[in-house]
């Protein structure tokens, strides 16, 4: 009989809905693609936040209680990022497997280096992250040490699939090398360049390939551009001959626009996660697109 | 760094001997240093000016007719912005740190400048299976949407009206335990139930009484006296989130105001109470900064029992008693941009039902106050509040019956938080 060959195809469509998947929630876009990159069919990955929105201050919807609730393993930015919105939710899901400090929760912070940490801290500076910038995935090379954290976890989860996590984890870090060369051949021009944020979002990726970074249009961290500090901006901007601005996708743009026309100088909006642009639909496409944008000036 | 008191001698010594690193001595002397244990801590401190157009005396002494258990003499406003001009509202000290593996714990101290008190205290577990959470101790019951939040969450600089008429200034604040269950299903649903004292003496409350004339005497209520179920559901349509729950609170009303003194006029009164209650919260992102959210809550109170009190001739009365009341509020809330946000009010008082061996006591009834605010924080751990407030739900007696007594109050109100960030609930 032919009702014999679509066993295992019936098979398989009840496996995609079996619980033998590993149920895996990350906060940022960025973190579940690469989750999905190296757990492929074998992991369901579901991501809370919004790429085009604030990632400090997260709307923590009663929705994502529910997600929390059935995952397995929960993977957050760390650093602070979430501290805002995301705890509560950790309360409020009575999940023990995703409990801060269990098996079922990973802090990708804890697994790369995190630059600008501050030797004092005080909310006189703004919403100041102890720990240091918590936006480390916008340096290319700390992908693999978060793909590397990201497998070590699933293994550690479902060790009867390790070679296959880690035959994925290889296959992502071999085409990251590969697109990092190119991604190094087009900004080798701009090593040395001087340019002014909006928001201390873009220092992993301004350091990584040689710029230099001259101030930023909010005055601290998290407080909104005022007129003064604008001037003193257009001032530096001036002496220094910066010619960038780099800018998030979601704080306002009116200062930087304002800054850019008055100075000709060029506003770049880029994207600083998955989703945050429509282009940057996964992890190699956001570092394309903060080139394209960049080099198509 | 910071030297512990017992290193101070062996530095001392060091010193004196020049004998061995003193640096690695030093550091050895913090060997016993707890201070990575210290749980996340923070103070809020809330302050305000009022001004409005009644003095402190008469605004004190109004009240909400037949809403409070004897009637007759119900509970003044108070508490927060009480006053013209300045008010020192609180300052709320909170300790959250997680115990072992296995439970958080929680507390809350109220400082005021004549006293401190312990308003919430309890631990919760952390580890248990299928989806439970248990949490024991005193806390704000979850009852409703507005019961569950803590002032400086609050919306507007009051309580809404309905659930101040019902629990009075603290809120539903009880002893007890709370379980907990979230479904494993892809939308949001959690069970809960609560079993507490039920100590709250604007709806509820334990204390037994004995007349000094007549054969009266009910027992206080011993062991757990207030039951309380909760559902609460959410779906996410686009960009908007949906909350919505009931919930149910059942106990006995047990209490005596000065009924058991000799020569006393007050009332006691034994019944039963019943309080349900519905919630939805809508709230609408426009963007990466603004939304738009709606909250509202409507809830119903059913008490059934006698009331004990003396006539004009000292002779024991004991009327039986049936009050039905009800209220709802309705609230619009925009965050326009990073730092103000735009919210106004409408809270009603629908049913005031207050009848004695059925005959009904002409309470007042339809009882609004409408609330308007701008808020403005220059960062999310500073807050200053401009807010309106036209009330008239408040009475004095008269001679036949009950004289409202509407005002109109405008406040400007601080409130500032330093220490460990708060997360923010939805």
């Amino acid at each position: 009989m032919k009702v014999w060959k679509f066993i295992p195809l019936l098979m398989m469509c009840v496996q995609s809905v079996l619980p033998g998947q590993l149920q895996v929630v990350s906060t940022y876009g960025y973190i579940g693609d690469i989750v999905s990159r190296i757990g492929k069919e074998r992991v369901e990955v579901v991501t809370l936040a919004r790429g085009d929105y604030n990632p400090h201050v997260i709307i923590p919807k009663p929705s994502y209680i529910a997600k929390l609730r059935r995952a397995d393993l929960l993977i957050i930015n760390g650093g602070q990022l979430e501290i805002g919105w995301l705890p509560q939710i950790i309360r409020q899901a009575n999940n023990g497997a995703v409990q801060p400090g269990g098996r079922g929760f990973l802090d990708l912070s804890m697994h790369v280096h995190l630059i600008d940490v501050p030797t004092g801290v005080s909310r006189e500076l703004g919403d100041v992250h102890p720990e240091g910038n918590p936006h480390f995935f916008l340096d290319p090379d700390n992908i693999p040490a978060i793909a590397n954290a990201v497998t070590a976890r699933l293994v550690e989860l479902d060790s009867d699939n390790q070679a296959y996590y880690e035959a994925n984890n290889k296959e992502l870090y071999a085409l990251w090398q590969q697109k990092m060369k190119g991604w190094e051949a087009k900004l080798k021009p701009f090593k040395g360049e001087k340019i002014v944020e909006y928001h201390r979002i873009f220092d992993y990726f301004l350091h990584r390939f040689g710029f230099t970074i001259v101030g930023t249009i909010e005055p601290l961290p998290g407080i909104p551009a005022t007129t003064k500090h604008i001037a003193d901006v257009e001032k530096l901007i001036g002496q220094e001959h910066v010619k960038f601005i780099f800018q998030d996708v979601y704080n306002p743009q009116d200062a930087s626009e304002y800054i850019a026309k008055r100075l000709n100088v060029k506003l770049l909006i880029l994207p600083h996660d998955v989703g945050a642009v429509k282009e940057a639909d996964n992890v190699f496409s956001v570092f394309d697109e903060i080139v394209r944008r960049l080099t198509n000036v | 760094m910071k030297l512990k008191h017992t290193s101070i001698p062996m530095v001392l010594l060091l010193f004196l001997f020049h004998s061995g690193p003193l640096r690695a001595q030093a550091n050895e002397g913090s060997a016993f240093d707890q201070s990575k244990f210290v749980p996340d801590i923070a103070f809020i401190l809330d302050v305000s000016g009022v001004a409005r157009d009644m003095n402190d005396q008469k605004y004190t002494s109004l009240s909400i007719p037949g809403f409070s258990y004897p009637f007759l003499n119900p509970p003044s406003p108070s508490g927060l912005n009480a006053h013209r001009g300045m008010n020192f509202n609180y300052g709320e000290m909170s300790l959250y740190s997680v115990v072992d593996p296995y439970f958080d714990l929680f507390a809350v101290l109220g400082l005021a400048p004549d006293g401190a008190g312990l308003e919430e205290a309890y631990f919760s577990t952390r580890k248990l299976p299928y989806g439970f959470k248990v949490k024991a101790g005193r806390f704000l019951a979850s009852f409703g949407r507005v019961n569950e939040q803590h002032e400086h969450y609050w919306d507007f600089a009051n309580r809404p009206l309905i659930a101040t008429a019902l629990f009075g200034e603290e809120g539903l604040k009880e002893t007890g335990v709370q379980a907990t269950w979230v479904a494993p299903t892809s939308y949001f649903f959690v069970f809960g139930a609560e079993v507490l004292n039920g100590e709250n003496g604007q709806s509820f409350g334990t204390s037994g009484f004995t007349a000094h004339a007549g054969n009266v005497s009910i027992a206080p209520v011993q062991g757990p006296n207030l039951y309380i179920g909760f559902i609460r559901s959410s779906v996410d349509i686009g960009d908007a989130s949906i909350l919505f729950g009931l919930s149910n609170a059942m106990g006995k009303t047990r209490n005596d105001q000065g009924f058991t003194t000799p020569g006393g006029t007050a009332a006691a009164i034994d019944a039963n109470t019943n309080i349900i209650d519905g919630e939805m919260t809508v709230k609408y992102s426009l963007d990466a900064i603004r939304f738009i959210s709606f909250q509202g809550e409507y809830m119903r109170r059913a008490t059934d029992g006698t009331e004990y009190a003396y006539d004009a001739f000292n002779a024991l009365s004991e009327p039986s008693l049936d009050k039905h009341h009800s209220g709802l509020y309705a609230q619009v809330l925009a965050k326009i941009d990073e730092v103000w946000e735009i919210g106004a009010r409408y809270d009603l008082l629908l049913q005031n039902d207050v009848s004695m061996n059925s005959v009904d006591q002409r309470m007042p009834s339809d009882l609004p106050r409408y609330s308007a605010m701008i808020e403005y924080n220059p960062t999310e751990f500073s807050r200053f509040r401009l807010q309106f407030d036209r009330d008239e739900s408040l009475f004095m007696p008269a001679s036949g019956g009950w004289l409202r007594q509407p005002y109109t109050q405008v406040l400007l109100q601080a409130n500032l938080t330093i220490g460990a960030h708060g997360a923010h609930a939805f």
